[in-house]
């Protein structure tokens, strides 16, 4: 089994590939559509900018084989690699896949909390899903965004996490999961989310 | 029901070896980057900080080995700092495992540097540091690893790189660091008041009253030390019970 970690030119993709090899998994840097073929399942990473990931994919004729990849492969996006399923954001009115039509927006300016929301903060556990086995509920990860998802389907939104207000944290749909929050950055419960998206088979 | 306040020990490394200093001077051995990072993750420690003290002062990058050891053990946030001058230092550094880069002499030199480096690897990387020392009743930022002074004065400085697009701002008091006689409260808290970014408060821990105050007092979203862990006279898990003890929320 091999795990693919998409490289659109900006993001801390070799910090998750340095947790899945700590953990024994067989890993590949995605930078080209050639290689997809040869991965198992796709994660992608958080960090950046929506619109300079999306130019940079396309840029590189991966941005289409990627979506069609995102139907078929076990799938984890991680932060940006969340808001990517989504169609509009306020970031810049970048488009992503477009899957879910929620939009990403800004924290509200008049909450009277930081932004970036940067550090360790509680998932509330709302459903349960292989991803979050063994992992106890209200658990703190690590987030580090200024944009985040307000609203979505209840039946797809498995965690919720609140700073100024509740915004979802985590959405799973078929072989599709994706987190606000960064397992790579989250210690040990990182790590056991990682493990489970490694044995996961949806 | 909030993000916790976090606590971050830093390592100032020297030829790939932690050391540690009184007001930037006498510097001294304090042990080797990898153990230490390991024992701070098992403790409890929310992030990490790497500062290559000599990098900007000798016009070279950070030690990229030293973070590439630390990466691949240690998962959990980790800053870098010292030397970062253009958008390559970054990249290179994130490809060894950092997950923000410190940026503090450069950005004197190019305030640019932060706006640029915000927009290609986004805000939540750009951890601007502000080395500041009191004069009188002002505050002026120092750069070079606090040799050189500057015409900044460190209110003013913070909020212009706040503008270029600064995720964060580490806010190392010169006058109180290595002094163990507790953070520069009154220069953190007016700062903190008016800026919208996370802050990080540094210089001066000694107890974990101090550690609270920071954070009370100081108004800081994060508080990081060096002396106190690397001596072990106060352990990470001890200083997050006293926060704790005082209704701060803290990952335990």
């Amino acid at each position: 089994m091999k795990v693919g970690i998409i490289d659109y030119g900006a993001s801390n993709l070799y910090s998750i590939d340095r947790s899945l090899r700590y953990l024994g998994a067989n890993t590949l840097i995605i930078d080209e559509s050639s290689k997809l073929k040869e991965v198992d399942k796709l994660i992608f990473p958080g960090q950046g900018s929506l619109g300079s990931a999306m130019s940079h994919l396309k840029k590189i004729d991966l941005f289409e084989d990627v979506r069609i990849q995102l139907k078929e492969k076990p799938f984890l996006g991680i932060c940006l690699g969340l808001q990517v399923l989504f169609s509009k954001s306020e970031e810049g009115d970048t488009q992503g896949y477009g899957f879910y039509k929620n939009e990403i927006s800004m924290f509200p300016p008049d909450l009277p909390i930081k932004v970036p929301h940067m550090g360790w903060n509680k998932v509330f556990i709302k459903q349960d899903h292989d991803l979050f086995k063994n992992i106890e509920n209200d658990t703190r990860f690590y987030f580090v965004h200024s944009y985040l998802l307000k609203d979505f389907d209840e039946e797809k939104s498995f965690s919720t996490t609140h700073h100024g207000i509740e915004f979802i944290s985590s959405i799973g749909d078929e072989n599709i999961f994706a987190t606000q929050f960064h397992p790579e950055k989250s210690g040990e419960a990182g790590l056991k989310f990682f493990d489970n998206f490694l044995k996961w088979n949806p | 029901m909030t993000v916790a306040v976090r606590i971050i020990p830093c390592l100032d490394i020297r030829a790939g070896r932690v050391v540690k200093g009184v007001n930037f001077e006498n510097i001294i051995d304090a042990g080797d980057p990898v153990e230490t990072a390991e024992r701070y993750n098992a403790e409890g420690a929310d992030e990490l900080c790497f500062l290559d003290i000599d990098a900007s002062y000798e016009n070279r990058s950070a030690t990229l080995s030293t973070v590439e050891a630390v990466a691949s053990q240690v998962f959990i946030p980790l800053t870098v700092g010292g030397g970062v001058s253009k958008l390559q230092d970054i990249e290179r550094l994130l490809e060894k495992g950092a997950d923000k880069v410190s940026i503090n002499t450069s950005a004197i030199l190019d305030p640019s540097l932060v706006g640029n480096a915000a927009k290609k690897f986004g805000s939540q990387c750009i951890v601007v540091a502000v080395d500041s020392k009191r004069e009188g009743e002002k505050s002026y930022v120092y750069t070079h690893g606090g040799k050189n002074k500057t015409a900044f004065e460190t209110s003013a400085w913070i909020k212009i790189v706040e503008g270029e697009g600064a995720g964060e701002i580490l806010l190392t008091s010169m006058d109180r660091d290595g002094t163990k006689i507790g953070f520069d409260n009154e220069l953190t808290s007016s700062i903190a008041k008016d800026l919208s970014i996370p802050l990080i408060t540094s210089g001066g821990a000694g107890s974990i009253d101090h550690m609270i105050e920071g954070i009370t007092d100081g108004k800081a979203d994060a508080v990081l030390a060096a002396s106190i862990f690397h001596q072990k006279e106060i352990t990470i898990a001890e200083v997050k019970d006293g926060l704790a003890s005082k209704g701060i929320e803290v990952r335990l």
